[in-house]
């Protein structure tokens, strides 16, 4: 990758090329940046400067609701330092658990843990599922799967929410009425206590299935896109049903995994909703709902701590930045792509 | 190339021109008055032409902390505007309507580069204490210009005097009171709550205060099961409710429960950069009582869940039919069309006297505010005076068939209060004169210092404490150490104002 992005440096054209470009390419590109310049003029409006912006505010203490009453000072890292000892964002692992609550990193990381697996897997076997040939009707299940994505996610939400209410939720109710789940052993779901975390995170993934319909399409396309004379050579060599999966199917859909695999921990470190509307993002219960983008989205907008919302927000730009390299580099082990030679 | 730096520069400078010419800053320091005006006000000159436009001082209101932002609200907010400028030829007030979800972002950002607004409301207590500190003393202008505050409750008055001085006058006012459902009181062999705060109860023929005690006993009697079983019935299931006693309707807080049942306090002591909690115990008593009524063996109110369930209208538990009693402010006629609808009827009843046999009430109010970094606070008043004085609560809570009012509530001047109930009387055809007589009783009890009173980062701090009552409303005991819990939540309040 760092390679890749060597030779594109090296390929940028120089001041002096552009000097020496002839008349025609020059009128051209003259032409070329007015048509670019209302995109030009909205990056540098709406994205450049406000991040340029915020960056400034984490060295300086604005605080919104001060107003008038207090002056802008610049404060040098102080604002690092205290995101560094706040125990509530949990950015140093040592203050984990420091008081009986969790670090919203640590809120973050551990449910990632547990949906990333299945926010890839699940969809891979649905795709799998999906593009066999004794499949019937594979448009209609195609369709099916996908529909729930089209629903928004907020709706969806609230819809989970009434059917996974502990007292009144048709999921419970069917757990004591059809199954004979005693009431007193029936889980609490979103509602549970600090000690079953667990069943709180369950819930949230539980929801997260219901948009599954887009990776998943992804991954069937990937598995289409795999030639069918890998598996008839494969077929030919005695490899049975897991060898072909493991050996031929799963090295050529590597680079859409690795697609699904990016989005999903980008994702993952900025989840928001769920917890926002279902534990109305109070943390509750203890803060194991207190995950690391709720956490940053009431410092700044709730509390209107710019400088510490701005800091929280860079430092999880840092985060994702250094996991997604990790996650870069780990693909020369792992991701084959069959139209490159990779050194 | 040398031309494609000059358009990007270019660009770059239309864009910082763009940005500098949005609205004009006003001065950052807040001009204290440094003298107070003269009680006897010069009297301005008369122009001998109409002054231009241009010539009026430029007064802006901003509207959107609380009530006034819906569509249907704006043509009574645009015909007061309009009928005050028409009025005088000093003053342009000009409207701002900012919606809900963003005001208190765009205010703040306003107020930060200085260009806050001169009038701003109608806001209530939690609105105005996210800007804390940012609000203008009023009582020179009040001084100044005559204004009649006699006419108001002084109670109300003395609502708005803070450390900030006078920040507010009365004008829309919500006293609470208990909604009862007398169907299922008879249904019950239940007597009604007392209509006046100084009768009595009786409860299975005796008479006994109308008190805390005896508001459980009742909510008890009314809680019933799938069974039909009441709470204090053997063999009563505390799992399958039908239909709970009491409800603290849209009151889902710390502060709140605290203020009707303990009553008022000072919750922050100490002085700047040393403040600390002082929650009295009372308060964490009338927390536990909460908690206990949701998740005791014999639950008169809803939890969370099931407060949350579609089946108990979806947190509009009163609103539902299934609760036979609901504690709120009046502000809550808002939102019992359904249940009018479906053939339900209410009462109003006083609220319980509290454990020093004094009644705890609440009041939530709306006010209209000055910023104190308006450039012109003399004019900035003269436009509230309008706004709030007869012709504005005519024009704005009034209203008429063409235009109508834009605020729903009892205007805190006594003369305009009729029209008003007059409304509620048509759309709850079923109450009558006594029934709003018991929420205008309620006003001699205002909860003093507010359940909504300033706190130390206000914002941060507030929502420490609704996060500590969502926990209460959605954890059961086997799982919640209320204690550990209360003095954790204390704890982590000292900290936020320490911040």
């Amino acid at each position: 990758m760092f390679e890749q992005l060597s030779n594109f440096r090296n390929s940028l054209p120089s001041l002096r090329s552009f000097r020496n470009l002839p008349p025609l390419a020059r009128r051209e590109l003259k032409q070329a940046t007015w048509f670019l310049s209302p995109w030009l003029f909205g990056f540098l409006v709406f994205t450049l400067i406000p991040i340029i912006a915020t960056l400034v505010f984490t060295f300086i203490n604005l605080k919104i609701t001060d107003g008038v009453s207090s002056p802008l000072k610049w404060v040098g890292f102080s604002n690092y330092q205290t995101l560094w000892n706040d125990n509530q964002a949990g950015v140093n692992p040592s203050s984990w658990f420091r008081g009986g609550t969790p670090g919203a990193l640590w809120v973050t990381i551990a449910f990632g843990l547990i949906a990333l697996p299945v926010g890839i897997f699940l969809p891979l076997g649905i795709a799998v599922l999906m593009n066999n040939k004794h499949l019937k009707a594979p448009n209609f299940f195609r369709s099916l799967f996908y529909m729930p994505y089209i629903v928004p996610f907020v709706a969806a939400v609230f819809l989970w929410g009434g059917m996974l209410n502990s007292q009144t939720g048709w999921i419970n109710r069917f757990l004591i009425e059809v199954l004979h789940v005693s009431r007193d052993s029936v889980p609490m779901w979103a509602n549970s206590g600090a000690e079953e975390w667990g069943w709180i995170y369950g819930t949230y993934v539980m929801m997260g299935i219901w948009g599954i319909g887009n990776a998943m399409l992804i991954m069937l396309a990937g598995l289409q896109g795999v030639p069918t004379e890998l598996y008839d050579a494969a077929k030919v060599d005695g490899a049975n049903s897991w060898q072909t999966f493991w050996k031929v199917t799963f090295p050529m859909i590597s680079p859409v995994i690795f697609y699904n695999l990016t989005l999903s921990i980008v994702g993952l470190f900025q989840y928001f909703l769920v917890p926002l509307v279902v534990n109305q993002g109070t943390g509750r219960p203890g803060g194991f709902t207190m995950f690391y983008n709720l956490y940053l989205y009431r410092n700044f907008f709730q509390f209107q701590n710019m400088s510490y919302g701005a800091t929280l927000a860079w430092v999880l730009f840092i985060i994702i930045l250094a996991v997604t390299i990790l996650l870069f580099w780990s693909a020369k082990y792992w991701v084959y792509y069959a139209s490159e030679t990779r050194s | 190339m040398k031309k494609i730096l000059s358009v990007l520069s270019l660009l770059i400078v239309v864009t910082m021109i763009l940005a500098a010419c949005t609205t004009p800053a006003a001065p950052t320091d807040a001009p204290e008055p440094t003298d107070a005006p003269a009680t006897d006000a010069p009297e301005t000159a008369e122009p001998t032409e109409p002054p231009a436009s241009g010539d009026k001082v430029q007064i802006r209101w901003f509207v959107g902390l609380g009530t006034g932002t819906d569509p249907a609200q704006l043509p009574a907010q645009e015909k007061a505007v309009a009928d005050f400028n028409a009025s005088q030829d000093e003053i342009e007030l000009v409207l701002e309507v900012v919606p809900y979800d963003s005001a208190r972002d765009t205010l703040a950002t306003q107020i930060a580069s200085g260009a806050g607004p001169d009038i701003i409301g109608p806001v209530g207590w939690g609105g105005s204490n996210a800007f804390y500190g940012q609000w203008l003393d009023m009582t020179p202008y009040i001084e100044s210009t005559g204004f009649d505050t006699s006419i108001y409750d002084p109670a109300l008055v003395e609502f708005y005097q803070t450390e900030e001085g006078q920040v507010g006058l009365p004008y829309l006012v919500f006293p609470a009171a208990i909604y009862y459902v007398p169907a299922m009181f008879d249904e019950a062999g239940l007597e009604y709550p007392p209509a006046n705060y100084e009768d009595k109860y009786v409860l299975d023929g005796e008479e006994v205060d109308w008190n805390w005690e005896t508001l459980t006993e009742v909510a008890k009697r009314l809680t019933v099961d799938v069974n039909g079983a009441n709470a204090t019935e053997a063999g009563f299931d505390a799992t399958q409710l039908q239909q709970v006693g009491f409800a603290n309707q849209w009151q889902t807080h710390v502060a709140y429960q605290a203020s009707y049942v303990a009553g008022a306090a000072d919750i922050v002591e100490g002085d700047e950069g040393a403040y600390e909690s002082a929650m009295p115990d009372s308060w964490k008593e009338a927390n536990k009582w909460v908690y206990d009524g949701m998740w005791g063996e014999q639950p008169f109110m809803a939890t969370g869940p099931l407060a949350g369930a579609p089946e108990f209208g979806n947190g509009n538990l009163f609103n539902s039919g299934k609760a036979a009693m609901a504690m709120t402010p009046l502000w809550y006629t808002c939102c019992l069309d359904q249940f009018r609808d479906a053939g339900f009827e209410f009462q109003a009843g006083v609220l319980p006297v509290g454990a020093d046999g004094q009644p705890h009430g609440r009041v939530d109010a709306d006010t209209i505010r000055l910023w104190k970094g308006s450039a012109n606070p003399e004019e900035a008043f003269k436009a509230l005076s309008y706004l709030i004085g007869p012709e504005g609560i005519e024009t704005l809570i009034v209203g008429t068939e063409e235009v109508p009012a834009a605020y729903s509530g009892l205007p805190a001047n006594p003369e305009y209060q009729q029209p008003y109930v007059d409304g509620l009387l048509k759309r709850y055809p079923f109450t009558t004169a006594e029934t709003w007589d018991v929420f205008k009783a309620g006003l001699a009890y205002p909860d003093n210092p507010s359940a909504e009173q300033w706190q130390p980062n206000w914002n941060e701090s507030w929502a420490r404490q609704q996060t500590f009552f969502d926990l209460l409303q959605n954890t059961p005991p086997d799982q919640l150490d209320f204690d550990a819990e209360w003095d954790k939540m204390v704890e982590d309040l000292n900290d936020i104002y320490a911040k």
